[in-house]
């Protein structure tokens, strides 16, 4: 099994902790630092082609509706529109459910998704596209397309969603528990269960028990760059499409199954993507740009999204009811946890709430637990994947309720996570047992931080309180996916590294540092490439935290290649055999003779062929992270404010290649947890009409809002990866609601329930109390 | 033989056992030795001939990617969770 | 967006004449920052835009100590807070002009645009009350002048006629032991809309024992931004004690008739009324304070 064999061979080279690398470890300047900074960097909507169209979308006013009819022949009249799409122009598809990447896509749905169908499912719901000559063509157009609706009544909330007599959504929707499906029409599409041990008797030796209720609303992922696909449908029926995205690859085999094309027919190219953070691992753009292109006579067309379109219109992460329950005795042990959780999927069925099941309680050893995790379908956009999906909903609950015990029992709440951290050995609540990881680690290195030790500062002014509070967070990651690469040596030394991987974090000079080290040479020798669909093999989506750990396996795999090529190649050179040939550390030698890499590489070229080294590879593997974070928060008690004094984010990072990105995934996870605690939501009126469509009313955190966010990483190696790699991306968004959570509590006695933990619900809170 | 855990939900096809040794050497077989002592077992974890998508299968702790033909030892330890997607 | 005509004009006379022409459908643009945002978004139809950033006098902006600070309508806020005299003797209408959208709006948004687009919870209105501002309008029958606590009638509409335009705001010379501020609530830090905003001024004895007058306006309360006289008239020949500032902020909390909308709950509203009149007020009396 390859991953034994990889295990075998990397035990010999296995990173311990403060093993000495050469490259990693190290901060060179990234590859495509130079073009992002100054602007040249090209982004999806950057592309201009000759004879260019501009399209938009046509999007449902209505939250839940049957189309009765769309009349395009008035938008189709206007001079300068050159071709319109529906639902008719795509063809019928089987409700399937196929794995695509990590999880499981139902190819019916996520058609109906980029155009609807029968039924609009929520407000923004995309009808139809128009190409035209220009965007204000393109948009008048849009207004002159008639769709007749029936309204049907709408569900926006879980709790409303799951009533007996809700309105249904799907009718063909039943609920699935595990491969049984049931018989009523519903909109609860699954039941999942995590059960072990004896609840009863363990809530029976509880000393303190605490039971709560959270509700957390609706947020989206926020990149700063909207959707853009631009496509031609060419006369020869090959298609090229140029797209912001997480996963070319994946983005191909989205577009040929909604197109029922053969994915070689179909190259993507992607573009630089100005953030993604899973919400561009699946498509929504780009078989209507290609659709339309082949309508207008086989013309470039470009679709750009408004922000109001992203909003309203593609995946934010689900709003969310948790019920949390655990007890502990004296000691601070939890003896028994229990947890029911609820995820709105949106449109079509989907919600992380699996992933949300394992997180809500894997930082703990526990024996006797229970989770129920339920997805729901509901009036608004269907849900996408957001940096660690399903996991900050999960974590706000349970650090919470856990921080509730600590107090109940006079525990530091550090110390109860120390006392019921997991380590290697333990059994995790989804079941597999816990492999490598630095838990408890991170809680040492965080009562021993600088920020711990310091005492809360003064208020600034009368009125104003300060607390401090503290969380941990889980995320599994996907420690594997395909990965794959293709070295070339260049008769400069230069090596060239063509990659499929979309960088959204520094993952271009992540690999380029991999490879550099395998190879004995440094970051800036290799010229690291992110490519297209044709010229690169199959590389699953840039996102579960995989692509440092899944596509650094491929690159170091493809350098051990080059290895054994330039051993060949010296051989042939010195007239020895192989097995005499060295390769240590860019220096290749046979007893007296030796030469560098970039000498060997020099007197390749001119009929000696060329080293060339391609890579494909599907690991199973494992790395799961984990982090505890602190802030310190102070709370205006006439306004309801709560301002972010001190934050400090601690992770088991595995092997920080490239420190500073690595410090920047905890930075950015952290800011966008704590825009997830204070202040975004989603906000519906009775029909369920989106009210705050712009980054106005959709309130992200500006720089304006954090403090510096101090991260300290903790580096406990991976024994699967060759340089001890685990994914870092994800589990810094985990902690932070939680955490501010439980500050607030510190500072003005008040348990927050309802996220975000905005000024107004920390009024409302403090009335309540009184 | 490798021990496999039975997903809670499932344990109604079980008569409770949540933890059982099966016989196979991959990881078709141990479902087919599944079905054969608790008919109706693989119709939950399997769509046709393959594992629903919306299950992973974890072999001795390590994500899964090769389905029905993932091998598994003697002393493996195999679970079936929900796949999980990452962002 | 529709397609629209685009007019710079020269002179006052001239847009003057093209906005009696063309009534609700022309709109006039200075730093355009709600304008454009409102056309963009399909908010506001406008047939004809008219420029005037060309013209001297609305560019205009002259501090005098004895005559007062005149404002063209047409001058960013970045010229505001650029001037050292403007800073040092308005600095409640700087707390304004510097809270404008954000650093970058401020580099082309106006005091004039902020006042004309009459958004109840702009936020150099409640700032313009309390400093006694006095809005000069011109029209096709010549100059008038309005108080600018009567200048916005709903919110978006305002006392123009058709065919006027705002040429310039004046303020009248600070006296001496005067103070001001103003303060909102937001969300965020900055970039955002105020959930409520208070201005408040006073005038001091030479003793800065005694306040001899006040003035208090809440933004975001009301239909228009809300000028409380009775709050003020509360204060006068008080000292500037927590109690006198307690029932100011009293009078003008209850005053304040605020909706419930996504950005701020009624009784959110009603309480940061109470909270924001009494900082307000703090400030403005420690600046009065400090002035003598």
């Amino acid at each position: 099994m390859t991953t034994i064999e990889l295990e075998q061979s990397v035990v010999a080279d296995t990173p311990q902790t403060g093993k000495q690398y050469d490259v990693i470890g190290t901060r060179p300047i990234r590859h495509d630092g130079y073009d992002k900074v100054t602007g040249r960097a090209l982004y999806g909507a950057d592309i201009r082609l000759n004879d260019m169209l501009y399209g938009k979308v046509l999007r449902s006013p209505h939250a839940h509706a049957r189309i009765l009819s769309i009349d395009t022949s008035r938008a189709l009249a206007l001079p300068g529109v050159k071709a319109i799409v529906t639902t008719t122009d795509l063809p019928s598809l089987e409700s399937v459910v196929s794995r695509v990447g990590e999880g499981a896509v139902n190819w019916r749905y996520l058609s109906n998704n980029i155009l609807a169908n029968d039924k609009v499912l929520y407000h923004g719901h995309a009808v139809a596209a128009v190409a035209a000559t220009s965007m204000s063509i393109a948009e008048e157009a849009i207004s002159l397309i008639q769709v007749e609706y029936e309204l049907l009544p709408v569900v926006t909330t879980v709790q409303q969603a799951v009533q007996p007599d809700a309105p249904i959504l799907l009718e063909e929707l039943r609920t699935s528990e595990l491969g049984a499906k049931g018989e009523a029409m519903t909109n609860i599409a699954s039941h999942d269960q995590f059960l072990r041990g004896d609840l009863e008797r363990g809530f029976a030796e509880a000393t303190a028990i605490v039971e709560r209720e959270f509700i957390t609303s609706t947020v989206h992922q926020g990149y700063i760059e909207p959707h853009s696909a631009t496509a031609i449908w060419g006369t020869d029926g090959l298609i090229t499409i140029w797209t912001s995205t997480q996963g070319a690859h994946d983005a191909r085999r989205q577009a040929a199954e909604v197109l029922q094309l053969p994915v070689s027919r179909i190259k993507v190219v992607p573009m630089e993507i100005g953030g993604g953070f899973g919400g561009k691992t699946v498509i929504y753009l780009e078989p209507v740009a290609a659709l339309l292109s082949q309508k207008s006579g086989n013309r470039p067309v470009q679709l750009t999204m408004t922000r109001w379109d992203v909003l309203a219109g593609t995946g934010p992460t689900s709003g969310s009811v948790i019920k949390v329950k655990m007890g502990a005795d004296k000691k601070g042990r939890i003896t028994a946890a229990q947890a029911s959780l609820t995820y709105a999927a949106g449109a079509y069925p989907g919600s992380p709430v699996g992933a949300a099941m394992a997180v809500i309680f894997n930082p703990y050893n526990l024996e006797n637990v229970q989770v129920d995790g339920y997805d729901v379908v509901t009036n608004t956009p269907r849900a996408a994947a957001y940096r660690a999906p399903g996991g900050t909903n999960a974590a706000f609950a349970s650090e919470s309720v856990i921080d509730e015990l600590a107090s109940r029992l006079g525990i530091d709440p550090l110390q109860i996570r120390h006392i019921n951290g997991a380590k290697e050995g333990d059994r995790r609540v989804d079941g597999p047992l816990v492999r490598r990881i630095g838990y408890l680690e991170t809680v040492e290195k965080a009562q021993a931080s600088a920020h711990y030790q310091s005492p809360l500062p003064a208020p600034s002014s009368p009125g104003r309180k300060v607390g401090r509070g503290v969380a941990s967070g889980w995320w599994g990651n996907w420690p594997g996916g395909t990965s794959s690469v293709s070295v070339v040596v260049n008769n400069d030394g230069a090596v060239t590294l063509i990659e499929g991987s979309t960088d959204i974090g520094g993952s271009r000079v992540a690999m380029a540092m991999q490879l550099a080290e395998t190879l004995g040479l440094q970051a800036s020798d290799i010229k690291p490439l992110v490519v297209d669909t044709d010229s690169v093999g199959y590389n699953d989506v840039t996102a579960g935290s995989r692509t440092t750990y899944a596509t650094g396996i491929a690159v170091y795999k493809a350098g051990l290649r080059i290895i054994d090529l330039m051993r060949e190649r010296a051989a042939e050179f010195w007239d020895v055999d192989i097995s005499t040939v060295q390769f240590d550390n860019g220096v290749i030698s046979a007893r007296d003779r030796r030469l560098s890499f970039k000498e060997l590489a020099r007197s390749l070229g001119d009929g000696n062929g060329n080293i060339v080294a391609s890579v494909s590879i599907s690991p199973n593997g494992d790395g799961v992270a984990l982090a505890t974070h602190i802030v310190d928060v102070e709370v205006d008690t006439g306004t309801g404010k709560v301002q972010i004094l001190r934050y400090t984010a601690i992770q088991d990072v595995g092997t920080a290649i490239h420190p500073a990105y690595v410090e920047g995934q905890m930075q950015g996870g952290a800011a966008q947890g704590i825009g997830w605690a204070l202040n975004e939501e989603y906000v519906y009126d009775q029909q369920g009409h989106l009210l705050n469509g712009s980054m106005l009313d959709y309130r992200i955190p500006t720089a304006l809002d954090l403090p510096m966010i101090d991260a300290i990483m903790v580096e406990t190696p991976n024994p699967t990866h060759p340089f001890g790699v685990r994914g870092v991306g994800e589990v810094p968004i985990v902690p932070p609601a939680g955490a501010i959570a439980n500050a607030i509590h510190n500072a003005i006695g008040v348990r927050m329930e309802v996220l975000p933990m905005s000024p107004r619900r920390v009024l409302e809170a403090m009335w309540a109390q009184k | 033989m490798a021990s496999v855990w039975i997903p809670s939900l499932l344990r109604d096809l079980t008569g409770g056992i949540s933890e059982l040794d099966v016989p196979g050497q991959t990881i078709r077989e141990v479902i087919d030795s599944l079905d054969e002592r608790f008919p109706g077992m693989r119709d939950r974890l399997c769509d046709q001939e393959r594992i629903r998508p919306n299950i992973a299968v974890v072999v001795d702790g390590l994500r899964s990617q090769h389905g029905m033909r993932e091998r598994v030892n003697a002393d493996s330890e195999v679970h079936f969770v929900p796949a999980i997607s990452g962002g | 967006m529709q397609a629209f005509e685009y007019i710079p004009s020269a002179t006052i006379e001239e847009a003057v004449t093209i906005l009696a022409k063309e009534g609700d459908q022309a709109r006039i643009l200075s730093g355009g920052t709600d304008l454009l945002v409102q056309m963009r978004e399909g908010r506001r139809r406008v047939s004809t835009v008219v420029d005037i950033k060309h013209i001297p006098e609305v560019n205009q902006l002259s501090y005098d100590p004895r005559k007062g600070l005149d404002i063209g309508a047409a001058v960013p806020c970045y010229r505001l807070y650029g001037d050292p005299a403007i800073c040092a003797v308005y600095p409640g209408l700087i707390d304004a002009a510097a809270l404008i959208g954000g650093v970058q709006i401020q580099g082309r948004a106006t005091l004039g645009g902020n006042l004309c687009n009459a958004s109840p919870a702009a936020d150099s209105i409640p700032a313009l009350i309390v400093l006694r501002a006095i809005c000069v309008i011109a029209g096709s029958a010549g100059r008038r002048e309005v108080p600018v606590e009567d200048f916005c009638t709903a919110p978006g509409r305002t006392v123009l006629q058709r065919g006027e335009l705002l040429v310039s705001l004046h303020l009248p010379p600070p006296l001496p032991n005067s103070g001001a501020a103003y303060l909102r609530f937001t969300p965020r830090n900055e970039m955002d809309i105020a959930v409520v905003g208070a201005g408040a001024s006073v005038i001091l004895d030479d003793g800065g024992k005694t306040i001899l007058s006040a003035r208090i306006a809440l933004g975001a309360v009301a239909p228009r931004p809300l000028f409380v006289p009775a709050a003020g008239q509360a204060l006068a020949g008080r000292q500037p004690s927590p109690e006198a500032i307690e029932e100011a902020a009293r009078i003008a909390q209850t005053a304040a008739t605020p909706i419930t909308d996504m950005r701020g709950s009624a009784a959110q509203r009603t309480h940061l009324s109470a909270v924001l009149t009494r900082r307000a007020l703090a400030k403005a009396i420690e600046r009065a304070q400090t002035r003598r």
